[in-house]
């Protein structure tokens, strides 16, 4: 069986790993191969990692043979190889194929955004931080989830792409996640809270919750002023 | 067909560059364009924010579909127009995911090369940090010899041996690499790479207008 010949590398709370396993369980292909490593102990840096990824990231995957890294790499690997099985995640109608490619687009300077709060002590050197430097990124992250909390007030259906559960969501949800999970103030984003609360308990998002988000909440809520 | 689509773009910038190639290379000739300069601040004018209210190019219409984002656009074009001009997606397992790898890494590429040339745009006076400037020189000439390792053995393509995909969305990026001054010595399988493709028709039509009076501004030479 197919999912028998996959192998992944993963961490637990990382966007991109996310997006790879709700790809898989999209597709049917539960009973893949996985390995938890831990970030913290620098363990995506470790050897097993940089032999199948170079750049010491994960998620990595393997499917026999071939490589992929690159969570946007994988989820369009696995629709394209298993087209026919699962979920059909790019829809055929060339609108909503188009919304879709571009929120699935939109959706990595979204990813970027966050990251740029979120991670801020982790890319910044103590050094080289500034409050000034802080404060303008959440400014972008605010502009940011006014376009999100706009295109889900005025797209055809409850998905980013329109009637149907898609790539975009795949690859966007997990952001979204995480934005609740740093302390988004109920209230301020309601569409964003619904598209949330849709999708929450999607089977294939309730299967590959990150396991320590399961054990508490997270203790810094970096985002609770936004 | 290409009379219903429309492009705004900007000249020299690897994401506009990559639609037209795309649109060359499905034989979508004859499509609107326009023109516009960054320097104008013309990326932020009502004309653009009325399809992009990122204010960013490209911006891309085709009918009433808009695509605003390079990768979605190319993606878009090869998915509906599969059966003419160049297939830009291979056949294969091992090439269709060794494709889908490269065009997600070139964005770390081009985002470490803006890190460094776009370094005292990006980040006001009070913030700029030698430290900071240093890391991201440090940054790129990893992702380069990345890059050279990724070429290393490498046919006239990225990807197998035909042109795809992986080559529309990252040889503009090299290519604007090498403008700012990136050294063919120090990154010869990027060079090699470079000098195959340029003269690729869909590339040569396309070549950004305001490079072609003479070289960049260089500052990318020490890296």
């Amino acid at each position: 069986m197919a999912a028998k010949s996959m192998t992944l590398l993963w961490g637990s709370g990382s966007c991109p790993c996310w997006r790879a396993m709700i790809a898989l369980e999209e597709k049917n292909l539960q009973g893949y191969n996985h390995k938890l490593l831990s970030f913290d102990k620098m363990e995506h840096k470790s050897q097993q990692v940089l032999d199948i990824n170079p750049r010491g990231q994960l998620p990595t995957f393997k499917h026999g043979d071939t490589v992929v890294n690159e969570s946007y790499a994988i989820c369009l690997y696995l629709e394209s190889h298993f087209k026919s099985q699962g979920n059909q995640l790019i829809p055929d109608g060339p609108e909503e194929q188009a919304l879709m490619y571009q929120r699935m687009f939109e959706g990595l300077t979204f990813y970027e955004k966050l990251g740029s709060v979120i991670y801020y002590d982790w890319y910044v050197p103590e050094g080289e931080r500034h409050d000034s430097a802080l404060k303008r990124n959440k400014d972008g992250l605010v502009v940011e989830l006014g376009l999100w909390e706009g295109y889900l007030s005025k797209g055809s259906g409850s998905f980013l792409a329109g009637k149907s559960f898609s790539l975009a969501d795949v690859v966007v949800f997990p952001t979204v996640a995480f934005l609740f999970r740093f302390g988004l103030s109920a209230g301020r984003y309601p569409k964003l809270e619904e598209y949330y609360a849709l999708l929450k308990d999607r089977p294939s998002i309730k299967a590959s919750w990150p396991p320590h988000w399961l054990e508490g909440p997270e203790e810094e809520l970096l985002l609770k002023d936004i | 067909m290409a009379k219903d689509m429309t492009l705004l773009w900007g000249s020299g910038s690897p994401p506009c560059w990559r639609v037209q190639i795309a649109l060359e290379e499905k034989n979508l000739q004859g499509y609107n364009q326009k023109l516009l300069s960054f320097e104008k601040g013309e990326h932020k004018s009502k004309e653009v924010l009325e399809i992009n209210p990122r204010g960013q190019l490209p911006a891309f219409k085709h009918g009433k579909i808009i695509l605003n984002e390079s990768y979605a656009a190319c993606l878009y074009l090869e998915n509906q127009f599969k059966s003419q001009g160049t297939q830009l997606i291979p056949e294969g397992a091992a090439e269709v995911g060794l494709m889908y790898q490269l065009i997600f890494e070139a964005q770390p590429l081009a985002q470490k090369i803006g890190e460094v040339l776009y370094y005292n745009w990006k980040v006001p006076e009070g913030e700029r940090h030698d430290s900071a400037v240093q890391r991201n020189k440090e940054a790129l000439k990893e992702e380069m010899k990345i890059w050279e390792g990724h070429l290393q053995g490498c046919g006239d393509f990225l990807v197998g041996k035909s042109f795809s995909l992986a080559d529309v969305i990252i040889f503009p990026v090299f290519a604007y690499f090498i403008r700012n001054g990136g050294s063919e010595e120090r990154y010869p399988n990027v060079a090699a790479y470079y000098k195959k493709l340029r003269d690729r028709p869909s590339i040569k039509k396309t070549w950004p207008p305001t490079w072609i009076d003479g070289p960049g501004m260089g500052t990318l030479k020490d890296i």
